[in-house]
Formats: structure tokens, C-alpha cells, sequence
């Protein structure tokens, strides 16, 4: 079975030497309609590609309201002329018309879905990502997502299942207090633990079926061919003990890690 | 089998007479922000228990809710009945603030296996031993901050499905509809929707059927990975659910 290895690089200050230049994970950023994490200005450097910065609907909003008081020494129209999206996609009924007018005239392509009412915004946003970087192996895409926890519970619901829905495409969902993302049961998991930054609160989650065997090293409580199932046993106030964490399970997992205040 | 009903009159500010089948409400309270509406819980449980840390919020949040009165007067009038849990969030001044009030303190830290929540609905159950069929067990500041307490406190509800658990936060509200039952949800629209779903955290479900609901199931399969029921939105005044696995219920919360 492959290794997959993760690591949250993507919130270090500086990105690793060897990930610099092309080298490595090729990062997209969603931008959903809940409380943008401190660090978004953070995510938004990170990523490369000029095309990657997807507003899904009313991200939009949080995008001009919130990220010029991340800068309070800077002037409000500079901030928004500097952390302008790509792109702005959903069914728009949650974007302000003047944050749509302004967006707009600043060349970000807006895509109306709203015909599409099968779907979330989230899943959108994250197949058109995918279809943009169709040329591109999906196992060098990393698609970062803010704004995805709090809020209803059925959106947060509705988030996670976009990660099982696309789950041989890297997806992580970041908020002020953790980071969440699918460990597929395909893979041998090898988690890179960035203790500046995350842990040591975790979890392991068998999200909608049980998992009849899940195995882990690094980790406090220990699985060890142990069953999970929600009723039952699942792994949440677990603590990160290595600084690498191996995961193998027979289903799908959530991995959930928490993040430190900056 | 009797179909089990469920209703959020525990939102009202009175609770209809006859309605609610005479449920006996009890209160706990977890360590993340309190909702608004939390005073108005209060006002409707019988047993008020805050799992460790969730002592801090009412210490620190109540006040905040009537700032026309002293926090010592807001903090006599909402006084625990037990502080239960681990221990290791609750702030040492606030331990002895409430046990000097005379709430009683039951510390659990040798029991590493289950969360503040499971010993707290552990507790009530045990409490209210008798009358477990006309309990029901609120529990504020369920949700919110990381990701795994949140998971955590939806596995209380799922492992102790034959208790009446609703997990509450300012937006949402959240219980377990138990399988192979008929459920009748009644709207109380003026505090919650229109924004629901029917979620099939645990394992697939292999047929669920609904009416009330703008996008019904029919016979419909839902599975993480495949459909689930969000974004929906409460149509009628009673919601009705059959499903052959333990679902989620979650439904929106008007703002006050």
C-alpha cells in the first residue's frame, strides 16, 4: 500500500526550501462565507498560481470586511487592491451586490452557479479547481478551505462531506482552532507534525461507517487494530506524542489536529 | 411503535401547557461560548450541571447578558447545582466561588475514557433513574471551537441514543433521531429554521423518508460520500422522519 505523507507546511511563515519553486504541493485557496482564520493573509502567500484564489459566494464578503482589519496600519482600499480573489463562484445569494460590483471591476471572474442547486458552494468551488489543474497529477494539489467550520452545523456538515465526496484530492479545512482533512483508506498515512504551529490536540474520526481496523503510532492512545464507530469508541482528546504520526485504517478517517494561537 | 415526537418549546420563553408531553428539562453546560438564549434555559431545567470549564463561561458569559445588573447578583442567581469533569479547564478561583455557593463539586479526573459530557449525561441519567422517559437533557455550548470536542459531544448523543440529548449553539440545534422510529418534529418557527438537515454521521442509510421538508426523501439512500440532507429547509409545521439508520436532526436558530 503508498505512503501518502502530510504536512502543514502551509502554515509555517516561510514555505520549506525543497517546496519552494515548483517543487512541491501545488496550493489552491477557498474562501467560504464564515470568520476568516488570522493567518488567511498567510494561506493567500502560499499560493503560487494567480488563478487559485477562489471566493466561494459570500467569502467574498468576509474577504472585503475582514481582511482589512488584519492590516489596521494600513489603509482599508490598499488591503483589498492587494488580496484580490481570482475568482468569486456559487449561487451568489449570500455576496453583497457592492462587494460583487467591486470585485467585478477589479477583473476577479465572477461565475454565477446558482442553477446548480444540487451542490454547495464548497463542492463547486472544489471541482472547479480540479477541472483547472485536470493536467496536474491530483496528488501534488492541495486545496486549502477558510471559513468551513462554525457557524450552522449542517454547512459544517456539508463541508466535510465535500471532502469525502473528493476524497483522492488533498483538501484541508482550516480554522482558528484546527485543521481537518480526509485520511483516504487507500493509503498508509505518515501525518508530519509542525509543533511551532499545531498539536497537540487530535483526533481520528470514522466519519458516516464504521471502521472495523485502525492502527496509529505517535499518538498518546494508541490504536491498535482497534474498531471505531460513532456509538462507540471514536479517537477525539487524543494528543500528538511523535513528530510523525502513522495512520492505517480500513475506512475513510477524519484527522483533526489543533492549532496554536499565533 | 408510537411515533416519538420532539419539540423545541424548551425555546419559548413559556413552555405551552400540555405541550412537551410534561418532559423534565436538565442543563448542561460545556466550555465554549454560551448562546444567548442560555438564561432562558436555565429558567426550564430543573438540574443545571456544568462539566468542568463550562463553569468558567458561566462565571464569565452570564454577566455579560445583563448589563444592567452586578455580576455578583447575576452570579447568585445562576449558581450550578454540580460542577463535574476532569477538572483541568475549570479556573481555581471559580471552583471555590461556586462550592462556597454550595454547588456540588464532583471531580472525575481519574476517568480518562469519557468526555465531561458522557460523565455529566452519565450523572443526570443516574439522577433522574426513574423517569428516564420524560427526560431531556439540553446542552449549551456544544459546538464551536475544535473539532474534535465537537465530534466528541455528537458521540454522547449517539452512544446514549435512548436519552433525549439536544445539543445547542447559537445557530444550530442538534439531536439523534433513532432508527426503525417514526419521528414527528413540530416546527416552533418562530425561534428555529428554516434551515435544516438529516445527517447519517454514523454509518449509511440505506432508505430514509421525510415529509415537511422542501427537498423530501423518498426511500432515498444517504451516505458521507455520497447525499446527505443539507441546506434544506423546513417547509411545514411538523417535520416527519423514518430512517433506517440513527440520523442527525440539526435545524437553524433565529437570531433574538
Amino acid at each position: 500500500m503508498d505512503v501518502m505523507i502530510h504536512s502543514s507546511s502551509f502554515l509555517l511563515p516561510e514555505l520549506p526550501a525543497d517546496q519552494t519553486s515548483g517543487a512541491g504541493p501545488t496550493y489552491a485557496l477557498v474562501l467560504l462565507n464564515q470568520h476568516l482564520p488570522r493567518f488567511t493573509p498567510l494561506l493567500w502567500k502560499h499560493v503560487y498560481a494567480a488563478q487559485l484564489r477562489v471566493c466561494a459566494d459570500g467569502g467574498a464578503n468576509r474577504l472585503y470586511d475582514e481582511l482589512p482589519g488584519l492590516f489596521p496600519d494600513e489603509d482599508a482600499s490598499s488591503v483589498r487592491n492587494r488580496y484580490k480573489p481570482d475568482m468569486i463562484k456559487g449561487d451568489m445569494d449570500s455576496i453583497r451586490a457592492e462587494v460583487l460590483e467591486f470585485y467585478k471591476n477589479m477583473g476577479t471572474k465572477i461565475v454565477d452557479a446558482s442553477h446548480d442547486q444540487d451542490t454547495t458552494d464548497l463542492h463547486k468551488c472544489v471541482a472547479f479547481v480540479r477541472d483547472f489543474y485536470a493536467d496536474t497529477e491530483t496528488s501534488t494539489l492541495c486545496i486549502l478551505v477558510v471559513g468551513a467550520l462554525g457557524g450552522r452545523f449542517d454547512h459544517e456538515m456539508g463541508n466535510i462531506n465535500v471532502l469525502c465526496r473528493f476524497s483522492t484530492i488533498r483538501i484541508v479545512l482550516v480554522s482558528e482552532d484546527c485543521l481537518i482533512q480526509l485520511l483516504p483508506s487507500t493509503h498508509h498515512h505518515e501525518i508530519h507534525i509542525q509543533s511551532s504551529i499545531e498539536g497537540p490536540h487530535c483526533g481520528l474520526i470514522p466519519i458516516g461507517t464504521r471502521s472495523g481496523s485502525t492502527t496509529t503510532t505517535g499518538l498518546q492512545w494508541n490504536l491498535t487494530n482497534t474498531e471505531m464507530r460513532f456509538g462507540g469508541l471514536i479517537s477525539t482528546s487524543n494528543i500528538v506524542r511523535g513528530g510523525i504520526v502513522t495512520v492505517q485504517s480500513s475506512s475513510d478517517l477524519l484527522w483533526t489536529v489543533s492549532l496554536k494561537k499565533s | 411503535m408510537e411515533a416519538m415526537v420532539h419539540s423545541s418549546s424548551f425555546l419559548l420563553p413559556e413552555i405551552p401547557a400540555g405541550d412537551g408531553d410534561g418532559l423534565k428539562y436538565a442543563l448542561v453546560l460545556l466550555n465554549q461560548r454560551l448562546p444567548k438564549f442560555t438564561p432562558l434555559l436555565w429558567k426550564h431545567a430543573q438540574l443545571r450541571v456544568c462539566a468542568d470549564g463550562g463553569a468558567n463561561r458561566v462565571f464569565n458569559d452570564l454577566p455579560l447578558l445583563f448589563p444592567h445588573e452586578t455580576p455578583s447578583d447575576v452570579r447568585t442567581r445562576y449558581k450550578p447545582d454540580v460542577i463535574k469533569g476532569d477538572m483541568d479547564s475549570v479556573r481555581t478561583e471559580v471552583l471555590e466561588f461556586y462550592r462556597n455557593m454550595g454547588t456540588k463539586i464532583v471531580d472525575e479526573s481519574h476517568d480518562q475514557d469519557t468526555t465531561d459530557l458522557h460523565k455529566c449525561v452519565a450523572f443526570i441519567r443516574d439522577f433522574h433513574a426513574d423517569t428516564e422517559d420524560t427526560l431531556c437533557i439540553l446542552v449549551a455550548g456544544a459546538l464551536g471551537g475544535r473539532f474534535d470536542h465537537e465530534i466528541g459531544n455528537i458521540n454522547v448523543i449517539c452512544h446514549f441514543s435512548a436519552t433525549r440529548i439536544i445539543l445547542l449553539s447559537e445557530d444550530s440545534l442538534i439531536q439523534l433521531l433513532p432508527s426503525a422510529r417514526h419521528h414527528e418534529i413540530h416546527i416552533q418557527s418562530s425561534v428555529e429554521g428554516p434551515h435544516c438537515g438529516l445527517i447519517p454521521i454514523g454509518a449509511p442509510s440505506g432508505s430514509t423518508t421525510t415529509t415537511g421538508l422542501q427537498w423530501d426523501l423518498s426511500d432515498t439512500e444517504m451516505r458521507f460520500g455520497g447525499l446527505i440532507s443539507t441546506s434544506n429547509i423546513v417547509k411545514g409545521e411538523v417535520i416527519t422522519v423514518h430512517s433506517t439508520s440513527d440520523l442527525l436532526w440539526t435545524v437553524s436558530l433565529k437570531k433574538l
